[in-house]
């Protein structure tokens, strides 16, 4: 495994259909595991500064708790009002029961 | 009337025309409460700003309409929105800054957020929050972001200049001003550019409505401020109109002065002082410009809320923001235009210095209406003369009469039923 991939959480510690914050490397990391399937955003919202893991998780989207904003997770895309800046996302994978995320 | 029941339950006006006012116009403030809701959220256009203030999107001023705290935002689309500053949820007065900056509004005691156009975005924990895999609380399942929005105003700019009003079946701004005042306004607001100069900021302890009296008596300015006269800005023989919208309620002083020249009298009232010279003269230093058309002055009160002022080379709006029946606000705004060279710009800012809460001319009026306000608390039972150049209110062409205010009131009387 290349030196990017940075090991993070057992995959099974990331709930199903759900997410989970993380510190990885000092980044504040939102973890989210739909259909076996894991995706990995920044976790601070762009619009207030809310974490995004607590938030609700629904089609593949995470809507924010505070204002209701909603980032595809699978992009960071900003999908909606009130958000006018995307989020970033990062690049998984899995092995050995672990989650790897790569931040460039 | 008699003074052993000095305050009526039900102010009565006794006089037959608007000659005679009542003190109680201004000391009652059940009529106060009353004016707020006829004559600032109803029915009327309220001044609320320049779009000079707001250039780019996103930036807000906080300013009043009577007594209501509102904002007036310019959106991405470049269009000026001016929303109510009540918070939806629990009624908080949000916003805080005189002027500022932002992408949204959002009110600091539980973090409601509001686009540019006082949209509600969205609300803390309206899903309640998760606890062990379950959302709990949070806003029942028919709460809808769009039922609870800040409250909008109607929104009119012309040359620049932004009015609005709670009252969406209000009449266009353009049959609000009529025809009359509307070619005054256009006159100073011509299309260019407007430039921000800068702000004056009193408080003074009296009733609103003297500020649109005071605009609206061209019996004073040669009587009260002797710097006007001294230095030959005030002359009795400068030829002068009065002019009203058909409901009286707007007026316009215009005069032009006449040759300036030494050896004609300033006015016979106060040439005692015809020797004082000003220590420097440019605060005078006066350049005619094209756009005036003639009048070296003219100053329009626009009721309820604002005062346009051009006096010489020095333009500014006066926004009237009254706090209870004996005080306002009084703000001033100067301004230039954007084809103002830089000289043209120093001079209307020297010039300002007339005005303002201590300016040369300016802090006479306050004084005197401070001091007007005293007079009729004393004795609210009784009322003052306005008689000057007869009973009727017509337009005129000279400066003596107190035919505005008559206007004014028979205006006043008609919205207010009394
Ligand atoms: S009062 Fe404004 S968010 Fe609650
Ligand atoms: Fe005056």
């Amino acid at each position: 495994m290349s030196d990017n991939w940075i090991e993070t959480i057992s995959i099974d510690d990331v709930p199903e259909d759900d997410v989970i914050g993380v510190t990885v490397n000092g980044h504040q990391i939102a973890l989210y595991k739909v259909e076996d399937e894991i995706f990995a955003t920044d976790n601070v919202c762009t619009h207030g500064h809310a974490l995004l893991s607590d938030g609700f998780l629904e089609d593949g989207e995470i809507e924010c708790p505070l204002h209701q904003g909603r980032f595809c997770i699978k992009t960071g895309k900003a999908m909606s009002e009130p958000l006018t800046e995307d989020i970033k996302a990062y690049a998984t994978r899995m092995e050995d029961g672990q989650v790897f995320l790569k931040f460039r | 009337m008699s003074h052993e029941n000095p305050i009526p339950m039900t102010p009565v006006w006794e006089h037959e025309d608007t000659s005679r006012i009542p003190f109680w116009a201004y000391t009652d403030e059940d009529i106060h409460k009353q004016e707020l809701e006829k004559l600032f959220y109803k029915k009327h256009w309220c001044y609320v700003g320049l779009e000079a203030e707001i250039p780019q999107p996103g930036d807000f001023k906080r300013t009043v309409i009577g007594e209501r705290s509102v904002i007036m935002v310019r959106h991405e689309d470049n269009s000026i929105y001016v929303v109510e500053n009540v918070c939806a949820h629990r009624g908080m007065r949000f916003c805080r800054e005189k002027h500022g900056h932002v992408k949204s509004f959002t009110c600091p005691y539980h973090q409601w957020n509001y686009d540019l156009e006082g949209k509600l975005q969205g609300v803390p924990f309206r899903r309640g929050v998760k606890q062990d895999g379950k959302a709990k609380g949070g806003m029942p399942k028919d709460f809808k972001t769009s039922d609870h929005g800040l409250t909008k105003l109607l929104v009119a700019t012309r040359g620049g200049v932004v009015f609005a009003s709670f009252d969406h079946d209000v009449e266009s701004f353009e049959d609000f001003l009529g025809p009359t005042m509307l070619s005054y306004f256009d006159r100073m607001f011509n299309g260019r550019k407007l430039t921000l100069l800068g702000y004056n900021k009193q408080r003074i302890p009296g009733n609103w409505k003297l500020m649109q009296e005071n605009i609206k008596d061209p019996y004073h300015p040669g009587l009260l401020h002797t710097w006007f006269v001294t230095f030959g800005l005030w002359r009795a023989d400068n030829r002068s109109e009065l002019k009203m919208d058909e409901h009286f309620r707007h007026a316009a002083m215009i005069s032009t002065r006449g040759s300036g020249g030494k050896d004609t009298q300033t006015t016979n009232v106060s040439s005692f002082k015809e020797s004082m010279q000003l220590n420097d003269p440019s605060f005078l230093d006066v350049e005619v410009e094209p756009w005036w058309d003639g009048p070296t002055a003219v100053m329009m009160t626009l009721f309820p809320s604002v005062i346009l002022q051009q006096q010489v080379n020095s333009v500014s709006t006066r926004h009237i923001q009254p706090n209870g029946h004996g005080s306002f606000d009084f703000v001033w705004t100067h301004f230039g235009y954007e084809d103002d060279t830089p000289d043209m710009t120093e001079r209307r800012l020297r010039q300002a210095n007339l005005f303002g809460p201590a300016g040369f001319v300016s802090a006479d009026d306050g004084e005197v209406i401070e001091f007007s306000q005293q007079g009729f608390e004393q004795k609210p039972f009784h009322r003052s003369l306005a008689e000057l150049g007869g009973k009727e209110i017509e337009e005129t062409d000279h400066m003596v009469s107190e035919t505005l205010i008559r206007g004014m009131y028979a205006y006043w009387r008609k919205v207010m039923g009394v």
